[in-house]
């Protein structure tokens, strides 16, 4: 598997996404090579094997940042070091039997490929969100063709929601007879019980970047604030945007009462959903958005835009345009005033986000696996 | 409609009963007054029964007196204004029926009521006679036969059915052959061009009817005004509150759930002050707001066969945004009711 950050280091959710996956796979048999520029340390995993650049002494092995190093630009080293690390991975020593080569995200594609056809093995893609999504349409070029190049080598593309899978038909010209949805999932949260059930909460998770719209989540908290006095807009995260954003609640008149916590650890995350009564996600782009159902997991009312490929699979949620301010506000009040509504949206989203989990998605993702193999006479 | 006043035209022996609310009427005056001339037209046949009901199809019967009551005052006057009719059978919304509604049947000088002929309360007995509340002797039952009801209101169309498709000829037999004195086929309006639409062949279906059922004999046709008339088989007790819908024939689609309860606790609160405030137009809006199609929105199960009908019927995206919706157009309401006595609203 070619990824990219593992826990516990990691800042988004592909990292998330690359444990819980592995650890499913390994549990149902498979073995796993998990290639990463990252020298680690690595959360453990039985039946998974990691290797990086620069693993034995004797290979030259790029230098690599330790995080993910979200503010590069086309003149900084961030992109010699992903050159050396896709020849790292075209050209890898000693891969060992390998069925299906599996590459997520852009990161690791040229590679990915090249490691592909050397072994003459398939190609699967994982796509968790596009460079258009994470450029509001202001797409790097050198990024975007390096997603071209693992859409087109890969003999099974898996997006994370529809609304993503129609994206690579239409941007990509992916063939949309090799594209499959296989979606997200979260793990039962353990602490459910509300820590103050006075306090009250209304909650945002996820990093402070253009695309997750959190302008609409500060502008919606400007209109609520009048009506509920005791009533907090927490932002955990961190971002790019974080100076703005502050700057904004100040303007709107909410600085008070809007609390940026800055980055957050699994156990604070679970701890502030445990006492959250709204959690909203109000991302211009989301090709996901696990955060939502991270807070739908731990019985917290939610709202998601509808674009959010999390509405795809919640009824038990508030979907509302990115840009309705009024909408969100709407909601978030309603929430806040209606406690049997919060109760029972509580209880329907906890469902819902529970019913299926990373062992079903490990599942469809290996039948993706025996499909690319079939199409490419590969023996199973 | 036209149909049916075809149907009535060339089949001197057709009959039927409508239940017309006096909502549907002023949103028929509103929007489509052709409606109302029609129904009008129907009337005049003499052969064309009209039932009463609460004038909002609203949940009336649940809340205290004399709500229910003053409902189905106001439901009558609007019928005898608009139709000269008296009608002296009546069904309560969602065929609900229970020993203390046929008690306020008597009391409001009904000779009968509808209700669902199930077998819960039949016990064994057919549902094809006319029966008297135990509670109540004077009124008389006219009792649903679902099965064959919903082989037109449900299954018509479709495809999947053993019986499909269902034919008037079919039909007619079926009904020669079921045993007892009546057949009581109620159904939805919407069940003939909605439900199921013009090209499954539903309306034809009707058209066809009243003569298939001349071939057939032995077979009536008789209004509810009708079928009331005559000894009743038994006394029936039903001792809590059943309707026609969903598997249990309970209250559970309007009131099954939380939401629902809250809802409805929340709208009884404010009837009260809505009645306080002496406002004719406070009073109406509570009493639209009793609808029972509000309740029926706000249905979450998820789990159940039947959340796809009830998403159906449903005008919102979900139960959530129908709870979400109503509470803050009751909360508008108290307000202002409060308004209207001259209390203060906190904030």
């Amino acid at each position: 598997m070619v990824g990219w950050e593992f826990p516990p280091h990691h800042t988004g959710g592909l990292g998330v996404h690359s444990f819980e996956l592995c650890r499913e796979l390994a549990r149902l048999g498979h073995r796993i090579t998990f290639l990463t520029p990252f020298s680690g340390p690595f959360s453990a995993v039985p039946g998974l094997r990691f290797r990086f650049p620069g693993e034995r002494s004797e290979a030259p092995g790029a230098q690599f940042p330790p995080a993910y190093w979200a503010g590069s630009t086309p003149d900084s080293p961030f992109v010699d070091s992903i050159d050396g690390y896709n020849v790292w991975l075209g050209g890898l020593a000693d891969p060992g039997p390998v069925d299906v080569v599996h590459v997520h995200d852009w990161f690791g594609t040229l590679g990915g490929a090249e490691l592909s056809r050397r072994l003459a093995r398939p190609l699967v893609m994982t796509v968790h969100s596009t460079e258009y999504d994470r450029s509001l349409g202001h797409p790097w070029e050198h990024l975007r063709r390096r997603e071209q190049a693992g859409i087109d080598a890969a003999v099974r593309v898996i997006a994370v929601s529809r609304h993503l899978r129609q994206q690579l038909i239409d941007r990509y010209s992916a063939d949309p007879s090799k594209v499959r949805v296989i979606y997200n999932a979260v793990r039962p949260s353990e602490r459910l019980e509300q820590i103050d059930p006075t306090k009250r909460i209304v909650l945002y998770v996820g990093r402070l970047a253009a695309m997750k719209g959190v302008d609409t989540f500060l502008r919606a908290a400007a209109k609520v604030r009048p009506d509920f006095p005791d009533v907090l807009f927490v932002i955990a995260g961190e971002g790019p945007e974080y100076p703005r954003l502050v700057r904004m609640a100040a303007e709107l008149g909410v600085g008070d009462r809007a609390m940026f916590l800055g980055h957050v650890s699994d156990e604070e995350r679970e701890t502030l959903l445990s006492g959250a009564s709204v959690f909203v996600l109000p991302s211009v782009v989301e090709p996901f958005g696990i955060a939502a159902l991270e807070a739908m997991a731990a019985g917290v009312p939610t709202i998601v835009s509808k674009t959010s490929g999390v509405a795809e699979i919640s009824s038990g949620t508030f979907r509302v345009d990115f840009w309705d301010v009024d909408e969100f506000a709407s909601r978030i009040a309603e929430l806040l005033e209606y406690p049997t509504l919060r109760r029972t949206m509580g209880e329907e989203g906890r469902w819902e986000a529970l019913r299926e989990g990373w062992p079903e998605r490990a599942r469809e993702t290996v039948a993706v696996y025996l499909e690319a193999m079939r199409a490419t006479g590969v023996p199973i | 409609m036209d149909r049916l006043l075809r149907g009535l035209e060339e089949h001197p022996e057709f009959r039927l009963s409508l239940s017309v609310t006096g909502t549907f009427l002023e949103q028929a005056r509103l929007a489509a007054p052709d409606v109302i001339d029609r129904l009008k037209a129907l009337h005049r046949t003499g052969r064309v029964a009209l039932l009463a009901e609460t004038y909002y199809h609203s949940l009336a019967f649940l809340v205290p007196p004399p709500e229910l009551a003053e409902e189905v005052a106001l439901h009558r006057a609007a019928l005898r204004t608009e139709f000269g009719a008296e009608p002296t059978v009546l069904r309560i919304t969602e065929l609900a029926y229970s020993d203390d509604l046929a008690r306020f049947a008597e009391s409001q000088r009904f000779r009968g009521m509808l209700a669902e002929g199930w077998e819960g309360v039949l016990k064994g007995e057919p549902p094809t006679y006319r029966y008297c509340a135990a509670s109540a002797p004077t009124v008389r039952l006219l009792l649903r036969h679902y099965p064959l009801s919903d082989d037109v209101g449900f299954r018509f169309s479709s495809i999947g059915w053993s019986e499909y498709p269902l034919t008037a000829d079919k039909y007619a037999r079926w009904i020669a052959a079921t045993p007892g004195e009546f057949v009581g086929l109620f159904m939805d309006f919407e069940t003939f061009g909605e439900h199921h639409p013009a090209r499954t062949g539903i309306l034809e279906f009707l058209s066809a009817l009243p003569g298939e059922f001349r071939r057939h004999g032995g077979l009536e046709w008789a209004t509810v005004e009708e079928a009331v008339d005559g000894p009743p088989r038994a006394p029936l007790g039903v001792p809590y509150t059943m309707s026609w819908a969903d598997q249990n024939r309970d209250l559970g689609a309007w009131l099954g759930n939380d939401l629902q309860r809250s809802a409805f606790e929340a709208a009884k609160k404010v009837g009260v002050l809505a009645r306080q405030a002496n406002d004719a137009a406070i009073l109406s809006d509570w009493r639209r707001l009793l609808t029972s199609d509000h309740f029926y929105y706000m249905y979450v199960s998820g789990h159940g066969a039947d959340q796809g009908v009830h998403q159906y019927f449903s005008s919102y995206e979900s139960p959530y945004d129908a709870y979400a919706n109503y509470m803050n157009a009751m909360t508008d309401l108290r307000r202002r009711a409060l308004d209207r006595l001259g209390v203060p609203t906190l904030k």
